[in-house]
């Protein structure tokens, strides 16, 4: 829905986001050719996560968190699981460390999947959703769901479902997959791994408005490989910290006209978390494979422009699936599925790589592990204020190019603009505490 | 309807998720008609709607009837039964017959979305029965709601009377079959609303 000023401005309000999780909307003015407002809306019902971890055990955030998002589980548990480890003081053995990467590989090809082909795709195609695109591109669609189900069936395996994994515990997992079973995935992996490679061929071809982000980037970086399950923090401005140090540098507010909180880093605003940042940072570990169809297409080792987020996350699906490949072929059986976590009075810290970027987790136990405090910051509300940069920048760009613009072509390409994060609304809605004073 | 060389695949499916308040109502259902043991009959829980379609048309071969148990929205009371077919030989329903299923869980793309998108790659089945439960509410961790939790058995006998309805399910032998439906004769499309549901 759109109305034109009196001054000659026009205001466009776009009441349900299509094609994103969650329920959002976005609200647009602009005027004398300057956009005056940009605010993307969260409303979907405030989240009361932080507030009711607070008197539960040490051992529930994985199960409970990872109902915050059915599209992210694993992210979720993950985190948890590293922040209370954090705060008890204990260091899980490599192999469950791998096991835990395994897992999020698969939330990361079922993700990254269902992303690029139902969700992305379809703006590049020149089609209203993947319905549409599927009367024409049946093949391209398939190749998606194949992909998909690749993930699927590896999270199945090793999280023992694929929608909020019920294996996962503080410390490991309640049981390890056998060689056995993960030998029987492996050929469904190494198709994936082929498809994807194709993936990255076909969305490479894709049209992309010019456009180059100047903010920050920020991910994690582990001692070793691509981040996904864990690593400290690092930014294109070269900035580099603990994941412990992370509330120093990362400040959270709210804003009216949002449920979700807006994030800033060490009082700037916007910084990017996801793909983009994943990659510029960390090309040098992708596997060779991943560098190699990357090279091909062109991609370069940094990628600075939203709408190419395609190609990455298509990189990052082929490095998901040559990952958890070689995963596999190092695994052996008989590894004890978990460490004891007792509980010890503290503070811990946790992140973990999300597909659309770092999901942060704190909390505060007391000597019997009851959860005193917890917080939780989503990549989407840390992409928040660089989504609403991006749309400031490209609506004045599509106006000054076509001042005639009609409302349905601008709100298509504003909402494409917003899928280019793969934004996540449901993670990112928070409540405010409110105290008011009266006198 | 089909293949006289094999028994008819008949598939119920409970969508949703259990923690988010009345999204539980179609794997609630499920669990629940599971419970019957009635032969011949494959009963899943999913929450991801895209799941459906290897579900539908995969390694086993396509579903023939496929009963889909979920959660909707259609400013109807809460706990009234909304039944609706498609499927693979019948048109697409209107654009907003579907448009608010499937809200409450991970449904990014949703269930309206799924059964299109198997019709566009031609893996619907041959028909899809949608038994939508009017949802009251869909918060986290809540209970099912009061209408809701009401209308479980109602929604188990909508999905018995279905499948009473095809001539495969019904007496069997050792004296197994299921209880005879209280609506044998319920029509497609229809509206079962809450005061009906009670009596």
């Amino acid at each position: 829905m759109s109305h034109k000023l009196t001054d000659g401005g026009q205001v466009m309000h776009v009441g349900t986001l299509s094609r994103v999780e969650g329920e959002g909307a976005m609200h647009i003015e602009y005027s004398g050719g300057e956009v005056t407002k940009v605010q993307l809306r969260i409303y979907e019902p405030p989240r009361f996560y932080e507030a009711f971890l607070r008197g539960r055990a040490w051992t529930e955030p994985p199960d409970i968190t990872a109902r915050i998002c059915g599209i992210c589980p694993v992210a979720y548990q993950t985190s948890s699981c590293g922040a209370i480890e954090d705060a008890c003081g204990v260091t899980v053995p490599e192999e469950i460390g791998l096991m835990r990467r395994l897992l999020y590989c698969g939330e990361w090809i079922e993700s990254h999947a269902l992303h690029i082909f139902l969700l992305h795709a379809p703006d590049f195609l020149g089609y209203e959703g993947a319905i549409e695109m599927a009367a024409d591109h049946p093949a391209v669609v398939e190749r998606g769901l194949r992909l998909k189900k690749a993930g699927n069936d590896l999270m199945d395996l090793v999280g023992g479902r694929s929608v909020h994994p019920i294996n996962v515990r503080i410390g490991g997992f309640y049981r390890m997959p056998t060689i056995a079973q993960l030998r029987g995935i492996r050929p469904v992996l190494e198709d994936a791994r082929e498809e994807a490679v194709e993936t990255v061929r076909l969305v490479a071809g894709f049209d992309f408005p010019d456009m180059e982000q100047p903010y920050e980037y920020l991910s994690l970086r582990p001692e070793v490989g691509y981040p996904i399950e864990s690593g400290s923090v690092v930014t294109t401005a070269g900035k580099a910290f603990p994941v412990q140090d992370f509330t120093k540098h990362i400040q959270e507010q709210q804003v009216e006209w949002s449920n979700a909180l807006h994030a800033t880093l060490d009082g700037e605003s916007p910084y990017v978390v996801g793909p983009l940042a994943r990659y510029t940072l960390n090309f040098d570990r992708l596997s060779p494979i991943a560098q190699d169809i990357a090279r091909e297409v062109g991609l370069g080792t940094t990628c600075r422009n939203p709408f190419r987020s395609i190609i990455v996350r298509a990189v990052e699906l082929v490095y998901a699936c040559d990952e958890a490949i070689a995963i596999i072929d190092r695994w052996r059986d008989g590894i004890v599925p978990s460490v004891p976590v007792p509980p010890r009075a503290g503070e811990g810290f946790g992140a973990s790589e999300a597909p659309r970027g770092v999901l942060f987790h704190r909390y505060v136990i007391d000597d019997e592990g009851i959860i005193k405090d917890a917080q939780i910051v989503p990549p989407t509300s840390q992409n928040q204020p660089s989504i609403e940069a991006d749309l400031r920048t490209m609506v004045k760009d599509w106006f000054e190019a076509d001042a005639a613009l009609d409302d349905h072509s601008l709100s298509h390409r504003c909402e494409q603009t917003i899928r280019n994060y793969d934004p996540c609304i449901s993670c990112a809605t928070h409540f405010l505490d409110l105290t008011v004073k009266r006198s | 309807m089909t293949n006289p060389q094999r028994p008819p695949r008949l598939l119920v499916v409970g969508l949703g998720s259990l923690d988010r308040g009345d999204d539980a109502i179609g794997p609630t259902v499920a669990q629940r008609f599971a419970g019957l043991r009635v032969p011949g009959i494959r009963v899943v829980e999913r929450e991801d709607p895209t799941s459906l379609i290897d579900l539908w048309d995969g390694e086993e071969g396509r579903a023939d009837l496929a009963i889909v148990v979920d959660a909707v929205c259609s400013d109807q009371p809460p706990g009234t039964l909304t039944i609706m077919e498609t499927g693979s030989r019948r048109n697409p329903l209107p654009e907003d017959t579907w448009a608010r299923t499937g809200r409450g869980g991970t449904h990014a793309f949703g269930l309206a979305e799924s059964v299109e998108l198997a019709r566009a790659l031609h893996r619907l089945p041959g028909r899809v029965v949608l038994v939508g439960v009017e949802a009251a509410r869909f918060g986290h961790g809540e209970p099912l709601s009061e209408p809701v939790a009401a209308a479980i058995g109602p929604a188990i006998d909508a999905v018995i009377a279905l499948l009473w309805d095809t001539g495969e399910v019904g007496p069997g032998p050792g004296g197994r079959y299921v209880r005879s439906p209280s609506r044998s004769n319920l029509s497609l499309f229809s509206v079962v609303r809450p005061r009906e549901v009670a009596s």
